[in-house]
């Protein structure tokens, strides 16, 4: 699918990067993120308010479950009906008809639902990706249709915010669907929520206060005092979403992207 | 093509029946095990372990910190005191296990240190440094949560993880106010 962006991107490195030795190619179904900083929801009094984020190769669409049943067929432990409870609850592909069939309810171009984060990681592993950090899932998130920030973008607010208020259709529809984002980068804000690599270090819900005095201490003076961007609700949503999951979780409306450093 | 390739095809030969023989010897994995994971860790004497090392053993394990001021003593501090209200029967087979979240600082010479300064006996304790991957991994399974600073600190879960003789999680204790006993009785159990 959009492989054009790909290319794009490796016409214009190619282009600007004269001081690279060898412009390393685009992997194919992926777009270049650019390095630039993410900003931090809420800290502690003494850490700085953003940090960098290096530049990196991010899927420009969820992995679809066509892609997933090719790992399933490669690693038979990761099938519905072999995959450990340890890596993945009841209901692991529970809209797939069978070990290797999909089925009508999870067609092969929309986005694979009702993964663990472990079978998520395994699926980028197998690929020779990784999941993307909270930090670059937010900052190709944060990107407009039209420029790098789509809090000044009419469209994309309506788009994003949108979807907080549509319920997801059954069965969610195809990935290629999505309006591309500057970096053309799909379905980001208007298709599924994403696990990301690291969804662990979100320390908001009430269980995680309750079982981490350290981080009541901090979030509590970090709620006060250190929330630094309240307009950017969807990411306060995120954040909260993400803090009430467990590794082990599916979910019909939970899938996830790969990403990769150049 | 007589080449390194052969050599290399013979080889595999000979080694997969031993390879073979030496899986088949431990038994298949519950499949609830935290051992599944299958990381690989260093210890603060330097060598590499694998978790799945103390299955048959009752294991206390938390992850921790070298550089943490205020939660990380407590939890070690109520780990010790475990071990001690231990029945002695039971105390000789547990095992305490310490992970790392800082993959960066505290590296095994610096858990060794650590281990020195706090008195921490050498042949039941484990402290662990792994790969932030791994450390990441185990964190999820555990369902610990960490977060790193800009500071070098980190916000964190702080949890106490009882595991029975085959690696399965049989008790955790969330926060740091809890109960000793109930942490002393849940590992009485899994040692049965």
């Amino acid at each position: 699918m959009s492989l054009g962006s790909c290319i794009c991107w490796s016409f214009f490195a190619a282009l600007s990067g004269a001081a690279l030795a060898v412009a390393r190619p685009c992997p194919a179904g992926m777009a270049l993120i650019p390095a630039g900083d993410y900003k931090l929801l809420l800290g502690t009094p003494d850490s700085p308010p953003s940090f960098p984020v290096p530049a990196f190769y991010l899927d420009t669409h969820p992995v679809t479950n066509g892609e997933f049943l090719a790992f399933v067929r490669a690693e038979p432990k990761w099938r519905r009906s072999k995959a450990s409870p340890l890596f993945a609850d009841p209901g692991y592909l529970g809209d797939w008809k069978a070990d290797l069939e999909p089925g009508p309810r999870a067609p092969a171009d929309s986005p694979v639902v009702l993964v663990s984060w472990f079978a998520a990681r395994a699926y980028a592993r197998w690929r020779g990706c990784r999941l993307p950090t909270t930090a670059e899932w937010e900052r190709a998130a944060a990107a407009g249709y039209t420029s790098a920030s789509g809090a000044g973008e009419v469209a994309y607010r309506r788009e994003v915010l949108g979807w907080f208020a549509a319920p997801s259709p059954v069965p969610l529809p195809s990935v290629d669907c999505g309006r591309p984002n500057i970096y053309g980068v799909r379905d980001l804000i208007d298709l599924v929520w994403e696990w990301v690599d690291d969804f662990n270090s979100a320390l908001l819900s009430g269980e995680s206060r309750s079982d981490s005095s350290l981080d009541r201490n901090l979030y509590c003076a970090a709620a006060a005092a250190g929330a630094r961007d309240f307009s950017d609700y969807p990411a306060f949503l995120r954040m909260g979403f993400r803090s009430s999951l467990r590794a082990s979780y599916v979910m019909p409306t939970l899938g996830f992207r790969c990403a990769l450093s150049p | 093509m007589t080449s390194p390739f052969r050599l290399l095809a013979m080889a595999l030969v000979v080694l997969c029946p031993l390879r073979g023989a030496a899986q088949t010897d431990s038994p298949p994995l519950s499949p609830r095990s935290i051992y599944q994971i299958g990381a690989t860790w260093t210890d603060d004497a330097g060598q590499r372990i694998k978790l799945g090392e103390l299955a048959g053993h009752p294991v206390v394990l938390a992850m921790f910190y070298t550089r943490c001021q205020y939660a990380c003593p407590m939890i070690v501090a109520a780990m010790r005191r475990i071990q001690e209200g231990l029945p002695p029967a039971v105390r000789a087979r547990v095992r305490f296990v310490l992970v790392s979240f800082d993959s960066e600082h505290d590296t095994p010479a610096v858990l060794r240190a650590y281990r020195r300064q706090d008195g921490i006996p050498g042949d039941t304790w484990t402290l662990a440094w792994g790969k932030p991957d791994d450390v990441r991994e185990l964190a999820m399974v555990l369902g610990v949560k960490y977060q790193r600073f800009g500071d070098g600190q980190f916000g964190h879960s702080n949890l106490i993880t009882v595991l029975n003789g085959q690696g399965e999680i049989a008790y955790q204790r969330v926060g740091l106010q809890g109960d000793d006993g109930a942490v002393i009785h849940a590992v009485s159990l899994a040692a049965d």
